[in-house]
């Protein structure tokens, strides 16, 4: 069963995310079966597994890019599918950054704001230095490093999130991942990023090899490991 | 701003930032064209009356050419996901996209086509004809052939896929444009032709946009 720390939160606005009895299969190898998550504001779902033991699968299918292969997930009791108010609240930032390399890093943000319906430049610069990645402002996305490739992604996120009118913002991260290939001054300026994006009663899911005891992140985090869900056959 | 125009905007720049791809159908389409005169004997009715044809068939290699391309950078680089995901409509974004891919290629084969017309000795009112034909015709190319690239953005060579699915669809826009011209040739009217073509477009690019982005979300899964 859920293998969350139970909060007695019964608020229905409290409750973001629920999945329910999810299983997903890859080829012919069952992945993970019967899980059941829960993510209510201000919480962070850290979860935890061996490679290959679906992290990402259940990531993409918590965000409605792949679909279960039996199970519901739910967003405010609604269902994915559909869902505009869903992908109106998430952001997901994957393995890939979703930066286009012919576009510098600032066209790139540009790019996200127009499509957020807002045209502020300043909002820009505040991004990318928020980042402490203002320099490569001009830099297309081709020139930079994968862990500058990487800072941006979050300034992005970043910028989604900041955007948003009131009625739509970001409330849920989804991160797959968050700190490959960033140093430790990005790490923890990230962490810090998320840790006031959760004071503000926003929610992340992500997954990270590493224990978030000694971060910022601890007090908001609860667990989830796969492996005490694998499948078989 | 509206959807598709943001996404139409971004593609240009896309495209013009990358002139090595955006000018490699076009530099295909005359030298494929360019092609027969050279293998077939020298008459000057004979390449009169199958010129147009010709230029119809190379019109079609050359926008399928550049179609592996249109959603595959999208897929490698995860825009074509965080697309998906954000709450704009998919269908909208991606009609945009098509219809900047088409002016980039399409559009750009129409206007060079009358140049063309000039190497087969087609007459001047005839090459009228075939420059509406092609004007009214690679649209719906464009739009059909997307539908095959968001099959296929999953594999790693979807060319030749690409091609197999595609080209049968693509037979009746080349029955309808280049019946067009052999018809204007005997002096007859080509308003049914003209209207069929017009038709064939607009269902395109009615329902391109729906299939095109269920098969994304689809393939992506």
């Amino acid at each position: 069963m859920t293998a969350l720390a139970a909060t007695h939160k019964t608020d229905s606005d409290q409750c973001l995310l629920q999945g329910h009895d999810l299983h997903c299969v890859r080829g012919e190898r069952s992945l993970f079966t019967g899980i059941n998550v829960t993510v209510n504001r201000g919480q962070c779902l850290h979860i935890v597994g061996a490679n290959g033991s679906g992290k990402t699968s259940l990531l993409r299918i918590l965000c409605g890019l792949s679909s279960a292969d039996s199970g519901t997930v739910l967003w405010r009791k609604q269902p994915l599918a559909n869902n505009v108010d869903f992908n109106a609240s998430t952001a997901y930032v994957g393995h890939k950054d979703g930066l286009k390399n012919e576009l510098t890093a600032i066209e790139n943000l540009r790019f996200q704001q127009q499509l957020e319906g807002i045209n502020d430049e300043q909002a820009l610069d505040d991004c990318l230095a928020q980042l402490k990645i203002l320099y490569c402002a001009d830099l297309s996305a081709q020139a930079l490093s994968f862990g500058q490739r990487r800072r941006l992604a979050f300034a992005r996120l970043l910028l989604s999130s900041k955007a948003s009118s009131k009625t739509s913002s970001k409330v849920l991260w989804i991160l797959d991942e968050p700190f490959t290939g960033i140093d430790i001054h990005g790490r923890a300026l990230i962490e810090d990023l998320c840790v006031q994006h959760l004071s503000d009663g926003g929610a992340i899911v992500m997954t990270h090899h590493q224990s978030l005891d000694q971060s910022g992140l601890a007090k908001y985090r609860s667990e989830l490991n796969l492996e005490a869900h694998g499948g078989n056959l | 701003m509206n959807t598709l125009l943001l996404y139409f905007k971004r593609e240009w720049q896309l495209l013009f930032r990358n002139t090595g791809a955006l000018i490699q159908p076009l530099v295909f389409f005359i030298i494929i064209a360019l092609l027969f005169p050279f293998s077939l004997p020298a008459e000057i009715t004979l390449l009169q009356k199958i010129g147009g044809g010709i230029i119809w068939v190379a019109a079609v290699l050359a926008s399928l050419l550049s179609l592996e391309n249109m959603f595959q950078s999208d897929y490698q680089d995860g825009t074509l996901e965080q697309a998906i995901i954000h709450q704009r409509s998919l269908e909208m974004a991606m009609l945009g996209k098509v219809l900047a891919h088409w002016s980039a290629t399409g559009l750009f084969l129409t206007v060079f086509s009358p140049l063309l017309c000039l190497t087969f000795n087609i007459p001047s009112e005839q090459i009228w004809v075939l420059f509406f034909g092609l004007l009214l015709g690679t649209p719906s190319l464009t739009l059909i052939g997307a539908v095959g690239a968001a099959i296929t953005v999953t594999l790693r060579r979807g060319g030749v896929l690409i091609a197999i699915i595609i080209l049968p669809l693509y037979i009746p826009v080349l029955i309808f444009g280049a019946g067009m011209l052999s018809q204007s040739a005997q002096g007859l009217e080509i308003t049914s032709q003209l209207y069929t073509l017009a038709a064939i477009f607009v269902l395109a690019i009615t329902l391109a946009p729906f299939a095109i982005a269920s098969a994304l979300r689809a393939t992506i899964n």
